[in-house]
């Protein structure tokens, strides 16, 4: 499943058809990879973006990424290492070393959220390719020319973009975009993490603690919490609309699971695999048993992002019931 | 000569600021700065702002700092074209293609890195060097130890906000507020609004201030969590800032009234020039300060709980049909 690349690091998907596409995932560390089976997968980033405590964080563990990036390798897989999204000064060394191991141990491409990594990718390990993440904030096509004097070959717009403004860098710039098109869409990176002050009430410590599934409501309103990151409540869900980004000339798309489950990760990876096969052919034939896997993951319901130019919590599409229900609300403290 | 920055998010406001001792003034051209439409300029009175802030031997700054659209960037340069015509001193911006293009059109105007741009490492900085801006705008959430790690090897003037919020989430890399609440709309220059989106020139309704209650899975772990997000001023770091060698000192506060914004550069204003003028070496006593901020403060508690609380009521409003 591995593919070639061109000579400027892109793999040049776009010029191979519909068929053609890479489906992508995150995981965080080795207990997780060893755990998760991805056959739907063509390609993983490795490693937490939000917190150098995460457990196990492959951007810690220069033996762990090692040992990751062989192991899929040897599945087949394109291996990626991904990066802080919001580093200060004192993580740079920590970057600096997990660029060389990743680049020594045949990663495949690095992705950057923050534009001083950028820079130290670029000068650092030429020849590692460059994926610019979502926290990097790509809103334009000169931000993509920019970017791409950098090394940069992927982008990833930022999430507040719609299909139409992505539309308009693609015209422009033929880049390489890659979508998240299911899972929990990030919403804000702090440098604070406010579970550590539960820890004694609680009786958890961290890194556990971020591992709780935990979600902040108010009303209808629901995010989730990993601590230093906030994510949506709602899944980003862009299942029915897959044969659009397919025509707008999308081949790169992620299903966010750094804080899902193996069984997130590949229930919703598998059923995301057969769609993109699918999303081709005219008509679009959807499966019941797809909807029953995203309802079953999904507990705070589905959204799609800012794609259609709305509330990011807003779904638009022609399964009404998509939306799902909000967690059913049970008072007694914990 | 540390500057001492202000905002002004009308005409008045430009009046009241350099008559308190402002060095230097911002103003957001409608529809192209991170704050809500009222709180901006339209062109004729940046055209204006201009005037006023050279009369009173201030300099005068036009925050063009929203994430913009690929396509707004040809308007947004014709538009800078006739500021640049105008004398502005500087332009304060946030994406990165926006930044090279006017360094491209306009080698010589100053381009400043807003606070938007979440420039946190020294890495960053030398990225924002090389396409052509010359100071940067210091997260709130640094430290006096990156500040001075930033000031010894950088050729960069540092700007430190004075007076903002300390959000939970780092400012640029947040959009909470548009996940609940994005309304899109477009005003009669034909330029779209993000009603809701801070980073594109929208109103933040501050969700992150709402009254979370905290699950796991479906039980109640916390009635009442709080994403810290407090307003701050500066006082004590004042001196330890200035000797560092900052080049500015920046006030937040367009959405204030006027009285209130004149109090706060006035207050800075006299506490830069007190300790400029202590002899070298003695003690800085910021007793006298401490209890004129405090009212300061009070007036600005009141008007940002307001604020917010009104914020938070139009957020759960409809968004209306397009």
């Amino acid at each position: 499943m591995a593919r070639q690349m061109n000579a400027d690091g892109s793999d040049g998907i776009e010029d191979r058809g519909v068929d053609a596409f890479e489906l992508n995932t995150s995981i965080a560390n080795l207990r997780d990879l060893l755990a998760s089976d991805l056959s739907a997968y063509d390609a993983v980033y490795l490693g937490d973006i939000y917190c150098r405590l995460y457990e196990a964080n492959f951007l810690e563990r220069p033996e762990d990424l090692r040992e990751g990036l062989r192991i899929l390798r040897d599945q087949g897989k394109r291996a990626y290492l991904t990066t802080y999204a919001a580093p200060r000064n004192d993580f740079l060394p920590r970057v600096r070393k997990m660029l060389e191991v990743a680049a020594g141990a045949g990663a495949q491409a690095v992705e950057v959220h923050n534009l001083g990594i950028l820079k130290i990718a670029h000068e650092e390990v030429p020849g590692l390719p460059i994926h610019v993440g979502g926290f990097a904030n790509v809103y334009t096509d000169a931000g993509v020319d920019v970017l791409r004097g950098f090394g940069a070959v992927r982008f990833t717009p930022n999430y507040e973009l719609s299909l139409d403004e992505i539309r308009e860098i693609l015209a422009t710039s033929g880049a390489a975009m890659e979508l998240l098109v299911h899972g929990k869409m990030p919403l804000g990176i702090s440098d604070y993490c406010f579970l550590l002050e539960y820890e004694e009430k609680w009786g958890i410590k961290c890194p556990d603690l971020c591992q709780k599934d935990l979600f902040l409501k108010q009303g209808d309103w629901a995010m989730k919490t990993v601590g230093k990151g906030i994510l949506s409540g709602k899944d980003v869900c862009m299942l029915e609309h897959l044969p659009l980004l397919l025509a707008d000339g999308h081949r790169h798309f992620r299903i966010e699971t750094v804080s899902e489950t193996p069984a997130y990760r590949r229930e919703v990876g598998a059923v995301y695999r057969e769609a993109l096969r699918r999303a081709a052919e005219e008509p679009f034939r959807q499966e019941e048993r797809w909807w029953d896997v995203v309802r079953a993951h999904a507990r705070i319901g589905v959204c799609n992002g800012f794609y259609f130019g709305k509330s990011g919590m807003d779904y638009a599409g022609i399964r009404p019931d998509a939306a799902g229900s909000l967690l059913t609300i049970s008072p007694s403290a914990g | 000569m540390v500057e001492l920055l202000a905002p002004a998010g009308n005409l008045a406001m430009v009046e009241a600021v350099v008559a308190n001792g402002a060095n230097a003034i911002y103003v957001g051209p409608r529809g192209w700065s991170r704050r809500r439409d009222r709180y901006e300029l339209p062109e004729e009175d940046v055209r204006e702002a201009v005037l006023m802030a050279h009369v009173g031997g201030a300099k005068l700054r036009v925050a063009i700092n929203t994430n913009m659209q690929s396509h707004e960037i040809p308007p947004m340069l014709r538009k800078m074209e006739r500021f640049v015509a105008w004398g502005v001193d500087g332009a304060i911006m946030t994406d990165i293609g926006a930044i090279a293009e006017v360094h491209r059109r306009f080698p010589h105007l100053t381009i400043h890195a807003s606070i938007g741009a979440n420039i946190l490492n020294d890495e960053d900085v030398r990225f924002y060097r090389s396409i052509g801006v010359s100071q940067v705008v210091a997260d709130t959430k640094l430290t006096l130890k990156e500040l001075a790690s930033r000031k010894e090897q950088m050729d960069v003037g540092i700007e430190i906000l004075i007076h903002a919020n300390y959000c939970y989430t780092y400012l640029g890399k947040c959009w909470m507020s548009p996940y609940h609440r994005l309304e899109r709309t477009t005003d009669p220059s034909g330029k779209d609004q993000f009603k809701g989106s801070p980073n594109r020139g929208g109103l933040d309704y501050r969700v992150c201030l709402e009254s979370w209650e905290l699950y796991s899975g479906i039980t109640r772990w916390e009635e009442r969590v709080a994403l810290k997000n407090d307003a701050f001023f500066l006082l004590e770091d004042i001196p330890r800032l200035i000797d560092l060698g900052v080049h500015c000192l920046k006030i937040q506060g367009r959405e204030y009234p006027v009285p209130l914004v004149g109090d706060m550069v006035r207050f800075y204003r006299d506490l830069i020039d007190g300790y400029l003028a202590q002899p070298t070496g003695q003690p800085f006593d910021l007793t006298p300060w401490r209890a004129t901020l405090a009212r300061i403060e009070a007036g600005r508690n009141v008007a940002r709980g307001e604020g917010t609380r009104l914020l938070l009521i139009e957020a759960r409003q409809p968004v209306p049909a397009a």
